[in-house]
């Protein structure tokens, strides 16, 4: 057993988007489906971060299934050039949990640039925030791009903060082209089940 | 080959991502080829990457470095100005020429003040005549002519410094591929040791050119750098 056993998918996005907030979402979802889940949460600045996942899974998930790593200030490097840590730790998981069927890895907090390394993650979400600005999905950059899925999260502020759904929505589909993207609000988790419908379909093949 | 442990340690240091001379802002025109969806996978890279070694990295950059090693050996400011005029008018894409003057500038400058405090040696006369010559614009100061007078200046046979230099110019572009696509990093690593003949064929077979043999053939390469200039999607400088 080892890293090449179990599906990966991997979260990225701008500071603040909603990447913890939709892995908070996800975890349940998966874990009421009857999946074995480990997550990962990149760029901690303490390990105070990995126990507040462990606090918010503590009845979900085995403790040595939730695991921080530090990326040396370098969030980029470690989901894309250098993987090899996240994977040495989705390596223990494997050890101890055979059984283990995903792990979702949170990329530190980023900018528009960064990319999963496809053997780290075989699926690719990119999370960003309506509140970022609506003219992020037109700047195309390669989070938004190359991501398997566009996740544009945090719609419940659009009106706050002036942002045309619409508007982002004809981008979104313009710089994808084919691929996919949904809208959602980790709030109240409003499409937060499409985007598990994505997940389910694409990397536990249901 | 040489064995003299600090020249082997110039020549880690030369080939380094880590020497900040903005070499990854550089992607030659790989950008171009990933936005037009003309590489898919490692294969593609391999070849490209194969293709810039013999055809732009060897009669070029190796040709005009060996040349510049040799002015270099020599102390002659003339010949080493002949050759970075010379590098200049065979590198087409504007964006290329931009990119290699920039990091030679860079590598100047970044040379000039970390030496000067490391001791006040004698015998890099021609070195700060070249960096001052570059500094007040009298000659572009393309980064192979800068490496070649670098790497003679501390200790580096020409074959050696062409090969630092090539290895690292190969290095450079599989970090733009890796952030630009989407390749795993055992695939790149696959790509760099598959390269490793190639990389060192290159060298041998130019690094006794003569400097008028220097002539670059790279047509799609060099559009690809050009058409790079008006692109949509532009994270790199070239
Ligand atoms: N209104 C609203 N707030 C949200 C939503 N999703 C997340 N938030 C809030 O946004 C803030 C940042 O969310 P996180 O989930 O921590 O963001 P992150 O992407 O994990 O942030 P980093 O890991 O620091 O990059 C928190 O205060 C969340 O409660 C949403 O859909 N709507
Ligand atoms: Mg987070």
């Amino acid at each position: 057993m080892g890293y090449r056993d179990v599906a990966k998918v991997g979260l990225g996005g701008p500071v603040g988007s909603g990447k913890t907030a939709l892995v908070k979402r996800l975890v349940p979802e998966l874990v009421d489906e009857g999946y074995d889940v480990g997550v990962i949460a990149n760029d901690i600045m303490t390990q105070e971060d990995a126990d507040v996942f462990r606090e918010s899974f503590a009845d979900l998930l085995p403790e040595d299934l939730v695991e921080g790593v530090e990326t040396g200030a370098c969030p980029h490097t470690g989901i894309r050039e250098d993987p090899s840590m996240n994977l040495a730790a989705i390596d223990e998981f494997t050890e101890r949990h055979p059984d283990l069927d995903v792990v979702l890895i949170e990329s530190g907090g980023d900018n528009l640039a960064a990319t999963f390394n496809p053997e780290l993650a075989d699926y690719f979400l990119f999370v960003i925030s309506v509140a970022e600005g609506e003219d992020i999905p037109r700047k195309r950059g390669p989070g938004v791009t190359q991501a398997d899925l566009l996740v544009v999260n945090k719609t419940d502020l659009a009106p706050h903060v002036d942002a045309d759904l619409d508007v982002i929505e004809a981008d979104a589909g313009e710089v994808r082209g084919d691929d996919p993207f949904v809208f959602t609000n980790c709030k109240d988790g409003s499409g937060v089940g499409s985007v598990l419908e994505h997940v389910e379909r694409e990397v536990l093949f249901v | 080959m040489s064995t003299d442990p600090q020249s082997f340690l110039t020549a880690l240091r030369l080939s380094d991502s880590f020497l900040p001379v903005g070499g990854y802002t550089a992607s030659y025109g790989l950008e171009q080829y990933l936005n037009e969806d003309r590489i898919e996978d490692g294969d593609d890279l391999q070849a490209l990457l194969a293709a810039y070694l013999r055809r732009v990295v060897g009669p070029c950059e190796t040709v005009a470095l060996a040349n510049a090693h040799g002015a270099s050996t020599a102390a002659d400011l003339e010949t080493l100005l002949a050759v970075d005029e010379r590098l200049h008018a065979v590198t087409m894409p504007q964006e290329f020429r931009e990119s290699s003057t920039k990091a030679g500038a860079k590598l100047c400058e970044l040379l000039g003040e970390t030496a000067a405090e490391s001791g006040p040696e004698g015998g890099t006369d021609l070195e700060s005549a070249f960096a001052d010559t570059v500094a007040s614009d009298d000659t572009p100061g393309h980064y192979p002519v800068v490496f070649g007078v670098v790497a003679e200046r501390r200790g580096l046979s020409r074959l050696e410094a062409c090969l630092a230099h090539a290895y690292s110019f190969i290095t450079g572009l599989l970090g733009a591929a890796q952030r630009l696509g989407r390749f795993g990093h055992t695939e790149i690593q696959s790509v760099l040791e598959a390269l490793g003949p190639t990389i060192a064929e290159t060298c041998e077979r130019h690094v006794d050119d003569e400097v008028t043999a220097m002539a670059s053939f790279a047509p799609l390469a060099e559009i690809m750098g050009m058409r790079h200039e008006r692109a949509g999607r532009r994270l790199f400088m070239s």
